[in-house]
């Protein structure tokens, strides 16, 4: 019988892999290929074997440069949609008495997701620019005399950015992995003489951590991946590694731009299974 | 030791049970909440705002007045761009990427429910397709179709682009829903004689329904904002995303926050009417009442 | 009308899940058509397991199952006409109680009106009929039970399987549902098979008794001899109500020997006629907790033909009709007595009271 649940299991799956096999490990090995040829300096691409695009990626002191930015921007953004998205998600599971109000709150917090992600984007010019309504305020309440010129198209605009749009990625899985607490733990707890403060350290923190890699599994590869919040956010002051690819690709030099996304993307993959090494995925979502 | 009575007095209230004060932590934390919210909201309430902005109005606050003129100038003007047939294009894939996604990830979650050789690493691969830089994924995809002299559209490359983002998304939400799945309920199916085809259709989808609609708004909604994978495989003719995003580098009216406006109410149109599917699902299951 | 016969046979029947340990081993039984029979053991013992087997939702690696006298090895559970009730009872949540019932007319594609007159009548033998709108959410543990055990009758097996059918319910309501049980069996006049490990209620309900441990099966007949002439340590001790001493055989005098442990010396046991003992051989004796009786030592020492020990009270226990009385003897098991309640109520012990434990020597009973 198992030979038949095998290839039940096999014929099911099959779909899943009729479209991660062209769009997404073909796509991966296209550009591998490419990161190995030369380019003609025209935008062709010449089939020969070279090792010197990945040379050029890992000298330019450019890349390095790259890197620390991206690293940078990723490092805030986890730090702080972390940090907000436990305590959201801490508020609404224990907290929030009423569970249909506790639902209701959640989905209030994913609405801001049904608008396209670029007109967020663009929406914080009202809010964040010189004459933005932040400036205005501050201004008008005599706080400031001139307008505050980070607030937008700086470093401080891309995080914000970022943590405006990815915080949900965390509310969601810690919010998943805390409402499997069992209350009843907390009870003993307390009633042992644990403070507030220590159930928490001791007790839901740990027992969300599940919770928090899924989703810093997400955020990190949102942020690490993104080229165009950070052109956008920071005016062109800041780039990434990703946005440089894209630059590459935009004067077609494709195999130097190629090499440099492989080196990205390897890093990240790397990353993101060691995450996964600190928590069993598939229990955690399986419950 | 010899009992004495209570010299405490009896605190204020007589001891009469209340019940239990929030403790000062709600009321910080539900601070930070209103807080967070408020920031969710904030900069698209001023996008809605100022859609409705006069005629002589700029990107920015102060509003001079109120008109529906960007409203008209979006859908009239033709150097705003091509919203009408964007958004088309962006609704019809959306509605093929969530048919899609929500059959092959259902298909993949019976796959799922039992061991089978290779299943680590066809997880894996999902987990791979889900973290890639989305950029990276439309390039490849772009380069392979020019290598193969096939031509990129937005119904062929930049579908599979998108499906390689929901799909992902898809299976893991149907992993948490069929989790709660009691395997009971299979066994006892197929206890009463049912095939495995009556099986699925007579017990699983009825019972999964609201998770299946659950998977169909990830698969939307992600479709309908896609952007980094279809922006090299849609080929010619943008979906709404990439088109307003055209206009951004371009447009430097408020045309565009009324694009923002029209677009969102129609997001909540679309995912209103799934939830009150899903709401109206749970209640006709309840709503049983005894006879007699 | 002529039904297929729902006896059952487990020939050799073994399963193992991992191809290294043995679930069930060596398991050999026949059930006669029309029997309630009990698989009776503690947690893991592979009671359920065999339940399974015989649904079909399980495949024996050796042995073989026949039901009616043929082969079903092999076979999904819808062509084996077997229908099982499971622990959950597994109600699908979506339909009512009468589609619930009407399931299994409905994948074999019996049309609408038939199918749900079926069910109605299904409902009226078991008393539903007023529920037959309600989703199983709506309904009581009891109530869930009955839909089913219809559920799994409608389609007329030959064998009705039930997997722990009354563990979720409360005290109460399990003793009145065991009659529901065994009202249906005698109505339906199937072969049921019910697994428990409750042996109150394997006792009452069970034509046929079938006590199992660590996947084999130890002891299978009629309850009162389950009960009262357990086979071996095991089976006396997991069915309760048995006192077991170990010791050594010290003397033999034709029919009776005189047997020493631990903690008795020189208790006479009666020999069964045909079996052989000599001194020096290492035997288990079980004595019924209800054939103890005590006596305070200075009432006597107890006449001929009756067995006595002295002990101390450990602890006394109120059950109602009879009163438990656990004596300091008999090693890591101890020794109980089940005092009729007026007897001990009129010379009542206290704790750390020596007393004399006796019985009847005939009453003792060798064990494998």
């Amino acid at each position: 019988m198992t030979l038949r649940s095998a290839l039940r299991g096999w014929l099911y799956v099959t779909p899943l892999l009729l479209v991660l096999v062209p769009f997404f490990v073909a796509p991966i090995l296209v550009v591998l290929a490419a990161s190995f040829m030369e380019t003609d300096g025209f935008g062709g691409i010449i089939p020969t074997f070279t090792l010197a695009n990945y040379a050029g990626v890992f000298t330019a002191p450019l890349t390095f440069n790259l890197y620390l930015e991206t690293i940078k921007f990723t490092l805030f953004t986890w730090a702080f949609s972390a940090f907000i998205g436990f305590w959201i998600a801490y508020f609404l599971v224990f907290h929030v008495r009423n569970q249909l109000i506790a639902i209701g709150l959640f989905l209030v917090c994913t609405v801001p997701f049904w608008t396209s992600n670029i007109i967020r984007m663009i929406s914080w010019i009202p809010l964040l620019g010189k004459e933005g309504l932040v400036n205005s305020t501050l201004i008008g309440i005599g706080v400031i005399d001139q307008p505050l010129e980070f607030l937008l198209f700086s470093s401080f605009a891309v995080i914000v950015a970022y943590v405006h749009q990815l915080t949900i990625f965390m509310v969601v899985p810690i919010f998943n992995a805390m409402a499997r607490i069992d209350k009843r733990l907390i009870e003993a707890a307390r009633d042992n003489g644990a403070s507030r403060f220590d159930v928490v350290r001791l007790l839901v923190l740990p027992l969300s951590k599940s919770g928090i890699a899924l989703g810093s599994i997400f955020v990190l590869s949102i942020v690490m991946g993104d080229f165009f919040v950070v052109k956008v956010m920071s005016g062109g002051g800041s780039a990434s590694v990703v946005g440089a690819f894209y630059e590459d690709i935009a004067v077609l030099q494709y195999p130097p731009a190629a090499a440099s996304a492989i080196v990205l993307t390897t890093a990240l993959m790397l990353l993101v299974a060691l995450i996964l090494r600190t928590v069993d995925i598939r229990k955690e979502i399986a419950r | 030791m010899t009992a004495q009575p209570l010299a405490v007095p009896l605190r204020r209230g007589g001891g009469i049970a209340r019940p239990a004060r929030r403790p000062w932590t709600f009321y910080v934390l539900a601070t930070a909440f209103a807080l967070y919210v408020l920031g969710l909201y904030g900069p698209m309430v001023c996008i809605y705002i100022l859609s409705f902005q006069d005629i002589r109005g700029g990107l920015v606050f102060p509003m001079k007045g109120l008109s529906l003129h960007w409203f008209v100038d979006l859908f009239t003007q033709a150097r705003t761009g091509d919203v009408k047939g964007s958004f088309d294009r962006s609704i019809r894939l959306a509605v093929v990427v969530t048919v899609i996604t929500v059959v092959v990830s259902f298909m993949a979650g019976l796959a799922f429910r039992r061991r089978f050789p290779g299943d680590t690493a066809v997880f894996y691969l999902m987990i791979g397709s889900l973290v890639a830089p989305g950029l990276v994924l439309g390039i490849g995809v772009g380069l392979g179709f020019t290598f193969l002299g096939l031509e990129a559209s937005w119904y062929t490359s930049a579908l599979g682009a998108q499906l390689s983002w929901t799909l992902p998304f898809g299976v893991l939400v149907m992993f948490a829903v069929m989790s709660r799945f009691n395997t009971a309920w299979d066994e006892a199916a197929r206890d009463l004689g049912a095939t495995p085809w009556q099986t699925i259709r007579l017990v699983m989808i009825p019972i999964l329904a609201p998770g299946l609609v659950a998977v169909a708004l990830f698969g939307f909604t992600l479709s309908y904002d896609e952007f980094a994978r279809s922006l090299q495989t849609a080929g010619p003719l943008n979906t709404l995303p990439l088109e307003i995003w055209s206009m951004t580098l371009n447009v430097t009216s408020p045309s565009l926050y009324a694009l923002g406006t029209v677009t969102t109410v129609l997001s909540f149109l679309i995912i209103g009417a799934s939830l009150g599917a899903i709401v109206l699902l749970q209640r006709r299951r309840a709503r049983r009442r005894p006879a007699g | 009308m002529t039904r297929k016969r729902g006896d059952i046979e487990l020939a050799g029947v073994g399963m193992s899940y991992d191809g290294v340990t043995m679930a069930v081993e060596g398991i050999n039984l026949k059930i006669p058509d029309g029997a309630y029979c009990c698989f009776l053991g503690p947690s893991g013992c592979g009671k359920t397991t065999i339940l399974r087997m015989v649904a079909g939702h399980e495949h024996p690696t050796q042995g073989e199952i026949l039901i009616g006298g043929e082969n079903v090895v092999g076979l999904p559970p819808v062509e084996r006409r077997t229908a099982m009730m499971f622990q959950s009872y597994a109600l699908f949540p979506h339909l009512s109680v009468r589609d619930n019932i009407a399931f299994a007319l409905r994948v074999r594609g019996m049309p609408k009106a038939e199918r749900l007159a079926r069910a109605d009548a299904m409902m009226e033998k078991v008393r539903l009929t007023e529920l037959a709108d309600r989703l199983p959410a709506q309904l009581s543990g009891g109530q869930q039970q009955r839909v089913a055990l219809a559920r799994a009758a409608i389609t007329e097996p030959r064998v009705l399987l039930l997997d722990e059918p009354l563990s979720a319910l409360d005290e109460q309501l399990r003793v009145q549902m065991r009659q529901e049980l065994r009202r249906m069996q005698r109505e339906l006049g199937i072969t049921f098979i019910h697994v428990t490990h409750t042996q109150l209620e394997a006792i009452a309900l069970a034509d046929l008794v079938v006590v199992m441990e660590k996947g084999r099966i130890r002891q299978a007949g009629p309850a009162r001899e389950v009960y009262a002439a357990p086979r071996d340590r095991g089976v006396a001790e997991f069915l309760g109500g048995q006192n077991v001493l170990s010791g050594r055989v010290l003397t033999v005098n034709g029919t009776k020997a005189v047997f020493g442990g631990q903690e008795v010396r020189g208790i006479e046991i009666p020999l069964r006629p045909g079996l052989r003992l000599s001194a020096g051989d290492a035997i288990d004796v079980a004595v019924r907790r209800d054939d103890v009786e005590l006596m305070r030592p200075e009432d006597g020492p107890p006449g001929p033909g009756v067995a006595s020990v002295a002990s101390r009270v450990l602890a006394v226990e109120y059950q109602g009709y009879f009163v438990k009385v656990m004596l300091d003897l008999g090693g890591q098991d101890g020794f109980t007595a089940y005092v009729p309640e007026r007897r001990y109520f009129s010379n009542p012990f206290n704790v750390g009271d020596v007393v004399l434990a006796t019985w009847d020597v005939d009453r003792a009973h060798l064990l494998a």
